[in-house]
């Protein structure tokens, strides 16, 4: 029986469309021509030049507080909200709280971003750091609840009843059971938390005040006035780090399970 | 273990929530710490050594932010977000923010060097006495082209015309710019809301749309650089970077006139440090700040007493430092406010064209 071609060649146009830009963007990265219309030979140079430029690196560092701060909190609070939303679900309360958690999805950024400038003002709250991680665990809080609430649907709950029978308290099937079972929902919503907050340009723009210019926001700025290259360079430490970031938590991940297996 | 484990993660929410707090507290007391002047502007248009230089002056800190299009910054700022000292708008914004009420006027007494301002560009400037706005940065939309590919070229906006470079043409994808080159080539203005004159100006722009490879706003300096292009209608400071890579492209001004836009230096009316903001305009245009500050950006700081100080290549640019015949026929671009409409039917006529 002959195969069909067509999802091989499906497969291959969707990694060539989703990896290529990033290619051509590390091999601009090096380079030496500020346009990348035209190679100019290899350079290290927009690497050398971005090690002088301080604001780019406060952006970066902004970025990388927020991220984290907000994967953080946004997991423990989106977490316990999928967690409300399993165990209650179907209740009148739990279904208006789906609503709400679902409608940040919805809802268009550029939308978000005035509303959420607007309450802030109208707080008197001083925009900064501060509002910009507010509103980032705002929108994170929606994603992280709704993967975790995938990895609840097919749950089984009489694990839990079957530790607790044994006398495990709650703390115990807590930390033995549920969190372990819980862990690929909680990293991938982890993972997205940071990415979307790494990467938010429009609430981002809206509610961030003086001195707390993100990478994004830098970013945008640059393309209109700045050095590209520089965007280039950049952008391939970013990659190197966010790969390596998933490398080791793919790792961790296996070593947890055969922890697991023998334990 | 779990009260290993326990103490694991209430560290790491506690360790959140703590951060989270000392996110918030600068918040508290800025108002207490040292002069801090913060600057809302767009990337990489001031020269970091010349913000160091300030700030040992002043024995002050400047922190820069930066935006990407008038119209966010404006949207962000009306919309209450504060904070901001000195913001660096184009002129046709700062009209619009002045008519907002969202700037306060200048103390010139305390920005002596505004005596250093070029007076013939004051003559076109729309703050001509300089009341709330002082100019910051100034560029030219001209031609730029490719001197061994281009033959007898001529400085006029005709040059879109010519069938010979037929495909390897780009002008602006922008309203203002384009149609706005086509009513020079008229000999009418380039703020004009005649509807006649706009009627003609597009028939023009439609002409040379047949000439074109596109309408665009970005790939046109790369374009120009690897020679893809050999006429482009763009930005006297972009091409000036582009230039540096290749040495063939030429950038003129049209004989007919163009526009000339400049940055803005404003001080918003909620402004915490506004001493400081006039301290600082003040020292952008020193005469060697300003020239050296135009050999960083490549844009030029309409500053006449640092002219003769800047890099020989941009003095020695008749693109660049026009006569003052040629600057007189220039302008800049004003708001047009409800008028807007009469542009943007135009312009949707030409961009459906085939």
């Amino acid at each position: 029986m002959k195969r069909s071609r067509f999802p091989l060649i499906v497969t291959a146009a969707v990694l060539l469309f989703f990896y290529l830009p990033i290619f051509i963007l590390i091999v601009n990265s090096f380079n030496a021509s500020r346009f990348s219309s035209s190679w100019q030979g290899f350079s290290f140079k927009w690497y050398a030049q971005l090690l002088h430029e301080p604001e780019i690196w406060l952006a970066a560092r902004n970025t990388l507080v927020i991220a984290v701060l907000v994967t953080i909190v946004s997991l423990v609070l989106g977490t316990t909200s999928a967690l409300a939303l399993h165990r209650f679900a179907g209740s009148r309360l739990q279904r208006a709280h789906f609503t709400l958690i679902y409608t940040p999805l919805v809802v268009p950024e550029i939308l978000m971003g005035i509303s959420l400038l607007m309450a802030f003002v109208a707080a008197g709250v001083r925009l900064g750091l501060a509002t910009i991680f507010l509103a980032h665990v705002t929108f994170c809080i929606s994603y992280v609840a709704l993967v975790v609430l995938g990895r609840l649907q097919d749950f089984d709950f009489s694990v839990i009843e079957a530790a607790q029978d044994l006398g495990a308290g709650w703390w115990t099937t807590a930390r033995k059971i549920l969190l372990p079972m819980l862990a690929p929902g909680l990293a991938a919503g982890g993972l997205l938390a940071f990415t979307l907050s790494l990467d938010d340009f429009v609430i981002t723009f809206f509610v961030a005040g003086p001195g707390s210019t993100t990478l994004p926001i830098r970013v945008y700025s640059m393309i209109k006035h700045g050095a590209t290259p520089l965007i280039n360079a950049l952008s391939t430490i970013l990659l190197v780090l966010t790969f390596t970031i998933v490398i080791i938590s793919q790792r961790l991940n296996r070593t947890k399970f055969l922890e697991g297996g023998t334990g | 273990m779990n009260h290993h484990s326990k103490a694991t993660v209430g560290s790491a929410v506690g360790l959140a929530l703590a951060v989270a707090v000392l996110l918030l507290a600068p918040a508290g007391c800025a108002n207490k710490a040292a002069a801090v002047l913060h600057v809302y502007t767009w990337a990489d248009y001031i020269k970091p050594e010349l913000i160091a230089r300030f700030e040992a002056e002043n024995a002050c800190k400047v922190i820069i932010d930066t935006f990407d299009s008038n119209e966010a910054m404006y949207a962000k700022l009306k919309a209450g977000a504060t904070g901001y000292d000195l913001i660096t708008p184009t002129s046709y914004m700062v009209s619009l923010m002045l008519a907002q009420g969202m700037i306060q006027p200048l103390d010139k007494t305390l920005i002596p060097n505004a005596a250093y301002i070029d007076p013939d560009y004051l003559k076109i400037a729309i703050d001509k006495t300089m009341d709330h706005s002082m100019p910051y940065m100034i560029t030219n939309t001209g031609i730029a082209y490719l001197k061994s590919k281009v033959k007898n070229f001529e400085p006029s906006w005709a040059m879109f015309d010519r069938q010979d470079l037929k495909g390897r043409v780009v002008m602006l994808n922008d309203m203002r710019e384009t149609i706005g080159a086509a009513l020079k080539f008229l000999g009418y203005s380039l703020n004009t809301t005649n509807e006649e004159e706009l009627r003609k100006a597009g028939n023009v722009v439609l002409r040379w749309k047949r000439n074109l490879a596109k309408f665009e706003n970005e790939q046109y300096k790369s374009g120009i650089a690897s020679g893809e292009f050999l006429l482009v209608h763009g930005y006297s400071g972009d091409i000036l970077q582009v230039r540096k890579e290749n040495a063939d492209i030429a950038f003129a001004m049209p004989r007919e006139g163009g526009t000339i836009s400049c940055d803005d230096l404003v001080i918003p009316k909620a402004a915490r440090a506004a001493a400081l903001a006039h301290a600082f305009i003040n020292f952008l245009h020193d005469p060697k700040v300003a020239a050296e500050n135009t050999d960083f950006t490549q844009y030029v700081c309409p500053n006449a007493a640092a002219y003769p100080l800047m890099n020989e290549a941009i003095k020695n640019d008749p693109g660049v430092f026009l006569s003052s015949e040629l600057k007189a026929k220039c302008e800049i671009l004003a708001d047009l406010g409800a008028d807007n409409a009469k542009w943007v039917k135009v312009w949707d006529e030409i961009k459906a064209a085939k």
